[in-house]
């Protein structure tokens, strides 16, 4: 029970991830089939057997989320508060947890018969399964306005699925179908449909963001408004990439190969953004709406003190001004009979406060690595001017990350502190931080090798942008402070854009690669992401903590 | 190998690493103590102790915890009343002496979150 209630957190928003991601894809594979597929001349069996293939994959995965999500939370909930089994099965995301199973998997075994022609009674499950959604949402939690909030969120919900979970689909249409009549007319259906579900999305957003943020102060100054605030800036994104796609399909159409060569690509990067902004969805359900948090907020005064420009700090503390890790001190503390406080949350650890050689400390790290990382971006940008190519070696700027990283980032291990070099494995930190260093390196030799062209492969240089967007979204979905502790809010403003500007940089040269050569977006693309990275270079820079 | 797989499976494989890297990071949470009585760090007065709970979101009493942690470090349950609002805990702590006492409770909300806290307080003699 134990080892549960310390990987608790991160289970539920895991599971929390998955279980909309599935359901966004399910349902939207049977929206699509639906009312954008919707009569048997656009349902080619070239489309209907893939398509239904992924809508049964995706029950299976919904059913298996929710069911570890349901067996996870009544282990926690049995350990910590002596419920029984009976008891815990009448709770309401147990009922609703079991209701989303009973129907993704009634989806999952739908009759192969019925799959052709669609019978619509497919879509009381998928009417289930979202409801299931809202049941355990924040709306169906409030005390006041529940009805309009439920409404809303259900609305937030049919809208994704439409958009995002259809996309997909389109992709399958374009890749499988050979007809190409009915390949425009399914782009057209489903770019009307897109229009209304953006439309659809943006006011119901708009109209639960008004009830669960508030006010201006809470939009900057709480977890859930900056989460609110990143999912606005990528919804943008989305919004400029389906105008990409509205264009090909209304002007020269998905008829010419580039067209629907363009398609397909803007289209996988409308899935990857669409996903992000489904997980930061699942970090934002386990967060207190920012309009409950009215106590210790950070204002615009505190944010412009803290964030305003200054020098990097170059030099290291020194070593003995900094604390023992959280650990150590835990452990110090059990064995001298103190009493550890209890955590908000099942699986939160035992903290203490940073000491200011902590913070120059963790500034210093900063400072460094964001100029490692803002030398890259500067090289890279010039690695696509002629007179520069040497450039192209900047992948190799991640070696000095490396090393600094070896050295620098375990002050109680080999080589700054009391723990020899092997004796310093025995702690799971320290193994990790080594791990880390060890794949930066392969990293580095590897994304040198492709911009050299050393390595030829496609699918090689698609490693680089998937590692900078899935590394955004890690830096998205990490660390959120339950209450308003301003500290670590103050980090949090800084981490939100570093992880923006990932997520930009990876998907814009995804798109620079994919794209086919005519399209003329992709030398502006080849711009969007060094420039990303001399972003990021600048907020590590710029970060500090006091 | 297909190639298509190829990126999915390498994809899939960093993106499990990276979660598993930022496992320790995540911490969960949804419903927060709004109002208590006693309050935070406040003083009432003694034996008898009406224990009340507000919260920002409804909360399900039947599957909810209360206790009270005595001065001497020794923790009993507290009953649960039967709710007077679907944001509201209530109890009552009997018999107690001067001293410091600590309310730790945990609450399951709808969504299924579970959350805890502890709010401080003082009793002083009638």
């Amino acid at each position: 029970m134990a080892d549960l209630l310390g990987i608790f957190g991160f289970l539920v928003v895991l599971l929390r991830a998955a279980i909309l991601c599935f359901q966004t894809i399910l349902v939207g594979g049977l929206i699509f089939l639906s009312f954008v597929a919707s009569n048997d001349t656009l349902r080619p069996d070239e489309l209907t057997r893939p398509a239904w293939k992924f809508i049964r994959w995706s029950g299976v995965g919904l059913a298996l989320s929710q069911l570890v999500f349901l067996m996870v939370n009544s282990l926690v909930l049995g350990g910590s508060a002596d419920i029984s089994i009976r008891a815990m099965l009448g709770a309401n995301f147990a009922i609703a947890g079991i209701v989303a199973i009973v129907a993704s998997l009634a989806v999952a075994l739908w009759p192969a018969r019925l799959q052709k022609s669609l019978n619509r009674a497919v879509l009381v499950p998928a009417i289930l399964i979202l409801a299931s959604s809202v049941v355990t949402s924040h709306s169906f939690s409030r005390m006041e306005g529940r009805a309009v909030l439920v409404g809303l969120t259900s609305l937030h919900y049919l809208a994704t699925a439409s958009w995002i979970g259809g996309l997909p689909y389109l992709l399958l249409t374009m890749k499988r179908i050979s007809e190409e009549g009915i390949r425009i007319r399914i782009s057209q259906r489903f770019s009307r449909l897109a229009q209304v579900s953006v439309a659809v999305l943006f006011l119901a957003g708009l109209g639960m963001s008004l009830v669960f943020v508030g006010s201006w102060s809470a939009l900057y100054g709480t977890a859930y408004g900056i989460m609110v605030g990143t999912k606005v800036v990528l919804f943008c994104c989305l919004l400029l990439l389906g105008a990409a796609n509205y264009f090909i399909v209304r002007g020269v159409g998905a008829a010419s190969t580039s067209g629907s060569t363009s398609l397909i690509r803007f289209g996988e990067v409308e899935i990857g953004i669409g996903l992000t902004v489904i997980l930061a969805a699942a970090s934002l359900t386990s967060q207190p709406p920012g309009a409950d948090l009215t106590e210790d907020r950070v204002s615009l005064h505190e944010i412009a003190v803290r964030y305003a420009p200054r020098m990097p700090r170059l030099t290291s503390p020194p070593l003995g001004d900094l604390s023992p890790a959280s650990k150590e001190l835990e452990r110090k503390a059990k064995l001298a009979g103190v009493k550890v406080p209890a955590a908000f949350m099942p699986g939160e650890s035992f903290s203490h406060p940073d000491t200011p050689g902590d913070i120059a400390w963790s500034e210093y790290n900063h400072s460094w690595a964001g100029l490692i990382v803002f030398f890259m971006g500067l090289l890279a940008l010039l690695s696509h001017n002629r007179y520069f190519s040497w450039a192209k070696v900047w992948p190799l700027m991640f070696l000095g990350l490396a090393v600094f990283l070896f050295l620098r980032a375990d002050p109680e291990n080999w080589p700054l502190g009391p723990n020899g070099f092997w004796a310093s494995f025995r702690e799971a930190d320290v193994l990790q931080h080594r791990a880390a260093v060890l794949l930066i390196i392969v990293f580095a030799l590897f994304q040198w090798a492709v911009e050299t062209n050393r390595v030829k492969s496609h699918a090689a240089a698609l490693v680089f942008p998937g590692v900078c967007a899935i590394g955004g979204i890690v830096l998205l979905t990490h660390m959120h402070a339950v209450t308003n502790i301003k500290q670590e809010m103050l980090v949090e403003l800084s981490h939100t854009p570093l992880a923006i500007f990932g997520i930009i940089a990876g998907w814009a040269r995804w798109l620079e690669l994919r794209l086919p050569q005519e399209n003329n977006s992709r030398k502006y693309l080849a711009w969007v992401w060094p420039v990303c990275f001399i972003f990021v270079g600048l907020i590590l820079m710029d970060y500090h903590e006091a | 190998m297909d190639r298509r797989f190829a990126i999915i499976r390498i994809i899939a494989g960093t993106a499990a690493l990276a979660f598993l890297l930022a496992a320790g990071r995540f911490i969960e949470g949804h419903a927060i103590l709004k109002e208590s009585s006693p309050a935070a760090n406040g003083t009432v007065v003694g034996p008898d102790v009406p224990i009340t709970l507000k919260y920002n979101v409804r909360v399900d009493a039947g599957r909810s915890k209360v206790q009270l942690s005595h001065p001497d470090d020794s923790v009993t349950d507290l009953p649960l009343e039967k709710q007077a609002s679907p944001d509201t805990l209530s109890s009552k702590a009997t018999g107690l002496t001067p001293g410091a006492y600590k309310i730790q409770w945990q609450v399951l909300a709808p969504d299924g979150h579970i959350t805890r806290g502890v709010v401080p307080f003082a009793v002083k003699a009638s």
